[in-house]
């Protein structure tokens, strides 16, 4: 492994990490500037996709825009085995959902943040917390 | 300079020999069956072990760790992945940077559950993470030389009828204690105490004592609650491969300025 390889595994696990393990910290810290963790944003978009997976799941969401345009928007939640604990299982998102979603985003503006909480289309809330 | 006091810190002999089960000692066996969960009420996962400073905000200050100065100066060298500290781009944790395995009490500050198995010969200690197993021999006794490794080598015996305890020596010293970095060197002897407090918690105090890194030895405490969904129905495994697609999807796009 170089140099270049074990810094990105670094930053990525050290990501991952504090998104299982601090999240309180991560709270009070607005995740070291990545993600604005101060209000969660609200937005209504349609599953792509929904990664039940290490380390963290991942919800892949398309939002359009004030202008229409389709943004792709990906959120995270803690690891399956945490999220199984809440409630959650693999199943509970499928291709094609109308959702409602809250979510911490990146304070730089990119499509990405950390999931709150999510309401489906029958009304029904998952909390990621 | 912290080069020279590591290595001088871990030639130093052991002062305080490894503990063993009292002579002629009986107990009942204690139960601790079920799945244990970190219990959010009670300190959660946390990220030190300082009972004083479980969030790790005071890294390399707290009253109730008695650091040698080698150790603590190493504590604060050290970038931790998450906590107040936590430095994205250039931690320092091994197990983050290298899917190293955490070791033990490190393994007590992640989101995954534990279960002891109980048996007359041994209890074997299974963690969600990795999937790693400890072994813990019961009337037995520790090598007299044991090789440094990961997880060390661990005998056990109940007493009070409720409590487990676990003697671990014999590990490297590649692994932090906990999330923020605390060091250990080989002459770590590690004493768990395993107990069931009612039907649903179970408290487990720890006593880290290791001359080549600390005055006297500290102790340490993780509660757990019983879990409601099983042992293992999903492994946490670490993974470059499923790690790397992390960082590009959600952490790449957010570092950009």
């Amino acid at each position: 492994m170089n140099g270049n390889c074990k810094r990105t595994v670094g930053i990525l696990f050290a990501l991952a990490v504090s998104l299982a393990v601090a999240r309180p910290v991560l709270a009070h810290h607005g995740a070291a500037g990545l993600y604005d963790m101060s209000k969660a944003v609200m937005m209504k978009g349609t599953i792509t996709k929904f990664e039940w997976t290490n380390p963290h799941n991942q919800i892949h969401f398309d939002v359009k825009d004030d202008k229409g345009n389709v943004v792709q928007w990906i959120v995270a939640t803690e690891p399956p085995q945490v999220m199984l604990e809440r409630g959650w299982t693999r199943r509970s998102l499928k291709e094609g959902d109308q959702v409602t979603v809250y979510a911490f985003v990146a304070s730089n503006g990119a499509p990405v943040g950390n999931l709150q909480r999510l309401v489906l289309p029958d009304g029904k809330e998952l909390s990621a917390r | 300079m912290i080069f020279s006091l590591v290595v001088r810190a871990q030639n130093t002999a052991p002062s305080r020999a490894p503990a063993g089960p009292p002579p002629g000692a009986t107990s009942k066996v204690a139960d601790l069956s079920g799945d244990w969960a970190p219990d959010p009420k009670r300190g959660g996962i946390g990220q030190s072990l300082s009972l004083s400073d479980n969030g790790g905000r005071q890294r390399g200050k707290e009253a109730d760790i008695p650091y040698l100065p080698w150790a603590r100066e190493k504590t604060l060298s050290e970038r931790s992945s998450t906590g107040p500290d936590l430095g994205f781009a250039s931690t320092t944790d091994p197990q983050v940077l290298y899917c190293e395995p955490p070791g033990v009490p490190h393994i007590y500050l992640w989101p995954i559950k534990t279960k002891l198995v109980q048996t007359p010969e041994a209890v074997y200690i299974l963690h969600e993470y990795g999937p790693f197993f400890r072994v813990v021999w019961l009337n037995s006794k520790h090598p007299e030389d044991p090789d440094p490794q990961w997880w060390g080598h661990s005998i056990g015996w109940y007493e009070n009828d409720n409590t487990l305890v676990v003697d671990t020596i014999g590990f490297n010293d590649k692994t932090w204690l906990d999330q923020v970095g605390h060091p250990h060197t080989e002459q770590l002897h590690l004493i768990e105490r395993y107990r069931r407090v009612d039907k649903n918690t179970m408290e487990l105090d720890m006593t880290i004592d290791d001359p080549g890194a600390y005055e006297k030895p500290w102790n340490a405490r993780r509660n757990f609650i019983l879990s409601t969904t099983g042992f293992l129905r999903y492994q946490q495994i670490c993974s470059v491969k499923e790690n790397q697609r992390f960082f590009d999807n959600l952490a790449k796009p957010a570092i950009k300025k």
